[in-house]
C-alpha cells in the first residue's frame, strides 16, 4: 500500500483506511466480537439466589452440559436437523434444477416464488400452518371432503410436524446455493455425457451431482445450522414436546433465568457450527458459497 | 423488458412513498388534539390481559402516550426488566410470588396512595396480601386459578382433580401452561404433596409422576391455551380460569373443574419499577385501572377473578355466577399460591422440566 503512494493524493494511507475499513470494523467489533466475548465470559460465571449473574469463575455450567438429559436433547436436535437437511435436499434439488435450467421468462417468476415468502415474518407463517393443519383446519376439511379420511387426522404437535415446519422455513437457504451451483453447469459437459451414451439417470448421478456438490454442501450447512436454533418452530408446531438446543438456550435466558448456563449452551452451539464449517472446508467447500 | 423494469421500479417507489406517508399520518393524528406535555408511560404486562380499548380510554382521558410491551411468564418479565436499560418500563404486572421476589431484589418503587383514591374499590379480602404486607408496592388487578378444562363431548372419564389429568385415557389430549412452576406444582398436588414441595424424596416421586403426564400433554402453551381447546386439537387441559371461560363461550361442551386437591391460584398486581421515569403517569394509570368502569371494560374481554368489588357489582350475575369467570369462594380459599423456592430446589424443578420436555 505505502509503495503506491504516488497513485493517490493522500500523504498517508491512514485516513483512507479508516474511512473504508473503519466503519465495518467498528460494527463487527461492537456487534459480533464484544457480545461474543461477553457470552464466553458469562459461560464461566454463576448466579446468586435472585438469578443475578455473579462474575466468579466456575466450570459448573460446562459440567452440567454433559448431563444425560441434555445429551438426549442434543441428539434429538441433531436428528431433527439432519432430517430437515435431507428433506431440503430432496425437495430443493429438483426445484433449483428446474429454475436454473429454465431458459424462458418463467425463470424470474420461479425465482421470485422462492423469495416472496421471505417478505412475511416466519413466525406468522408458522402460526398460519398451525391453524391450517389443526383438527378443524382447512387441510383436514379438505381431506374429509375428498373422502381420504372420515376423522380429522392429527398432524399437529408431533416431531414430524416440527421437521415439516423447519423444512418450510429453511428451504430457500437450500435452493439458492443449489441454484447458483446448477446455473454454473457447463452444457457442453452434459452434451458430451449423452454423446458418449450415458442415460439421463447416469448423467445426473455421475456428472451433474458431482459438479453441483459444492451447492449441496453449502445449502446443507445453511440449513443444518439455523435448524438447531429455530426454537419457535418446535414450540409452535411441535407443541413444545420435543426440545432442541435452541429451546434449551431460550429457556435459560427466559423462564429459567440462568444466563451463565445459557451462555455455555450457546458456546457449545457455536463450537458445533465452527466444526461443521471446518469440515465443509476440509471437504473442499468454497467459503464464498456460504456467503461468509 | 427495460420498460417493464422501469415501471416496476416506479410502482415500488410509489408504494414506499405511500407507506412512509401513511406512517407519517398515523403519528400526526395520534399526537393531535392531546396536550403535548402529558408525556409517556411504558407498561410491561401479560399477553391477553389488558385490553387495547382500556389503554385507548386512558390515553384519551389523560393525553399520556402509553407504550405496551407484553410477556407470557413472570420469569420472562423478570429477565427482561433486568436486561433492559434502567427505567425502560414504568409499570409491570407480576404475580404474587414474583412481587415478593422483586421486592426482595429492590426492584419496585413504593406506591403513593394519595394518588390512588380508587384503591377504595378493591375488596378487603384482596388487600394486605402475604407477599406484600400493607400493599406498599402493589395493588391487585386480576387473578384466578389454574383450573381444569374438559370437553365433555370428547372425554368420557369424569375429571375432578389434578390427579385425574394423569389418567392414561387422556393420552395425547392435554394442553397445559408452558410454565414449569404450574405444571410441576400440580404434579406435586396430584401426588398429595404441597404445591411448592421442597422435600427431595417427595420431589423424586413427583419426577416419576411427571413422566405419566408427559404422555398426555401434546401442547405447552401460555400465550393462548384456549385456542387448542376451541379448535379441537386438545380435549382437556390445565389452563387459566378465564381462558376456560372464553373457550366455554365458543364451545359449550367445555366445562371448568376446580380440582379437589385445591387449585393453584394466582393474583396479578400493578407495580411500579424502582427506576421508573414516569412515576406520576404510572400512578395515574394504576388509579385509572382501579376505576370500576375501566375494570368492567377489562372483564368483558378477559373475564378473570376481579379484585375490584365495585366492578364485580356492575358486571352483574352473568359474570358473578359463572364459575370460570368468578371462581367460587371455596376454590379460592382452598387454593395455594406459587411460592419462592431456594435456588437448589429450583434447580431440581428446572431439571424435572427439562426431562419433561426432552
Amino acid at each position: 500500500m505505502t509503495k503506491e503512494k504516488s497513485k493517490h493524493n493522500f500523504r498517508s494511507d491512514v485516513l483512507p483506511k479508516l474511512v473504508t475499513v473503519g466503519p465495518v470494523t467498528v460494527l463487527l467489533l461492537c456487534l459480533v466480537l464484544i457480545p461474543l466475548i461477553l457470552v464466553g465470559v458469562m459461560s464461566f460465571c454463576r448466579t446468586d439466589e435472585y438469578y443475578n449473574v455473579v462474575y466468579k469463575f466456575t466450570f459448573t455450567n460446562y459440567a452440567k452440559l454433559v448431563s444425560p438429559d441434555y445429551l438426549k436433547i442434543y441428539m434429538q436436535s441433531l436428528v431433527i436437523a439432519l432430517l430437515t437437511t435431507v428433506m431440503c435436499v430432496l425437495v430443493g434439488y429438483p426445484f433449483a434444477y428446474i429454475i436454473a435450467r429454465t431458459r424462458s421468462r418463467k425463470k424470474k417468476l420461479l425465482y421470485m416464488l422462492v423469495i416472496i415468502p421471505f417478505w412475511t415474518n416466519s413466525l406468522i407463517r408458522i402460526y398460519g400452518w398451525r391453524t391450517f393443519l389443526g383438527n378443524t383446519g382447512w387441510f383436514n376439511k379438505l381431506i374429509m371432503a375428498i373422502g381420504i379420511s372420515k376423522e380429522p387426522i392429527e398432524f399437529l404437535y408431533k416431531t414430524g410436524t416440527t421437521v415439516f415446519g423447519m423444512v418450510y422455513c429453511l428451504i430457500p437457504f437450500m435452493i439458492l446455493p443449489l441454484y447458483t451451483a446448477i446455473e454454473k453447469l457447463d452444457d457442453s459437459l452434459l452434451e458430451a455425457s449423452s454423446d458418449l451414451g450415458a442415460k439421463p439417470v447416469k448423467t445426473f448421478f455421475e456428472v451433474i451431482v458431482p459438479l453441483t456438490a459444492s451447492g449441496i454442501f453449502s445449502g446443507s450447512i445453511m440449513v443444518f445450522i439455523p435448524c438447531l436454533g429455530y426454537f419457535f418452530v418446535s414450540n409452535i408446531l411441535g407443541g413444545g414436546n420435543t426440545d432442541m438446543i435452541g429451546n434449551l438456550i431460550e429457556r435459560q435466558f427466559k423462564s429459567a433465568n440462568n444466563w451463565p448456563l445459557g451462555a455455555a449452551l450457546s458456546i457449545i452451539l457455536i463450537v458445533v457450527t465452527l466444526l461443521l464449517v471446518k469440515l465443509y472446508q476440509k471437504l473442499g467447500g468454497d467459503m464464498d458459497d456460504l456467503g461468509v | 423488458m427495460k420498460n417493464m423494469k422501469k415501471r416496476i421500479a416506479a410502482i415500488m417507489t410509489t408504494a414506499c412513498l405511500a407507506v412512509t406517508m401513511l406512517t407519517g399520518c398515523g403519528k400526526g393524528s395520534s399526537s393531535d388534539g392531546k396536550p403535548a406535555s402529558a408525556g409517556e408511560l411504558n407498561i410491561f404486562v401479560w399477553t391477553e390481559y389488558v385490553p387495547d380499548s382500556v389503554i385507548k380510554a386512558f390515553e384519551d382521558e389523560t393525553g399520556i402516550k402509553v407504550n405496551v410491551s407484553t410477556y407470557s411468564s413472570n420469569e420472562d418479565m423478570l429477565a427482561k426488566v433486568k436486561s433492559e436499560s434502567a427505567g425502560a418500563y414504568d409499570i409491570v404486572l407480576p404475580s404474587d410470588y414474583m412481587v415478593e421476589q422483586m421486592i426482595g431484589q429492590d426492584m419496585l418503587a413504593e406506591l403513593d396512595f394519595e394518588k390512588l383514591p380508587n384503591f377504595k374499590n378493591i375488596g378487603d379480602s384482596f388487600k394486605n396480601p402475604a407477599y406484600d404486607p400493607g400493599n406498599k408496592y402493589s395493588v391487585p388487578y386480576l387473578g384466578g386459578a389454574c383450573a381444569i378444562a374438559v370437553n365433555k363431548d370428547k372425554v368420557d372419564k369424569e375429571i375432578k382433580s389434578y390427579a385425574d389429568l394423569f389418567d392414561p385415557s387422556l393420552e395425547g389430549k392435554l394442553v397445559v401452561l408452558d410454565d414449569f412452576r404450574a405444571v410441576i406444582g400440580i404434579t406435586n398436588k396430584a401426588c398429595g404433596y404441597d404445591l411448592n414441595e421442597t422435600d427431595k424424596t417427595k420431589l423424586d416421586e413427583t419426577g416419576k409422576k411427571l413422566m405419566e403426564l408427559k404422555k398426555n400433554v401434546v401442547l405447552y402453551d401460555s400465550d393462548s391455551p384456549k385456542s387448542a381447546l376451541i379448535s379441537g386439537d386438545c380435549d382437556a387441559g390445565m389452563i387459566w380460569s378465564a381462558e376456560i371461560a372464553l373457550a366455554m363461550e365458543e364451545v359449550p361442551s367445555i366445562e371448568v373443574v376446580y380440582p379437589t386437591e385445591g387449585a393453584l391460584i394466582f393474583q396479578d398486581n400493578w407495580c411500579v419499577t424502582k427506576e421508573a421515569k414516569n412515576y406520576d403517569n404510572a400512578m395515574a394509570f394504576i388509579d385509572f385501572m382501579m376505576k370500576p368502569e375501566s375494570m368492567v371494560m377489562v372483564l368483558e374481554e378477559f373475564p378473570y377473578m376481579c379484585a375490584n368489588t365495585e366492578a364485580v357489582k356492575m358486571m352483574g350475575d352473568a359474570y358473578s355466577s359463572n364459575p370460570a369467570k368468578n371462581p367460587p369462594a371455596e376454590a379460592v380459599a382452598g387454593g395455594t399460591y406459587v411460592g419462592n423456592l431456594d435456588s437448589d430446589v429450583l434447580e431440581i424443578y428446572s431439571e424435572m422440566w427439562t426431562k419433561l420436555k426432552e
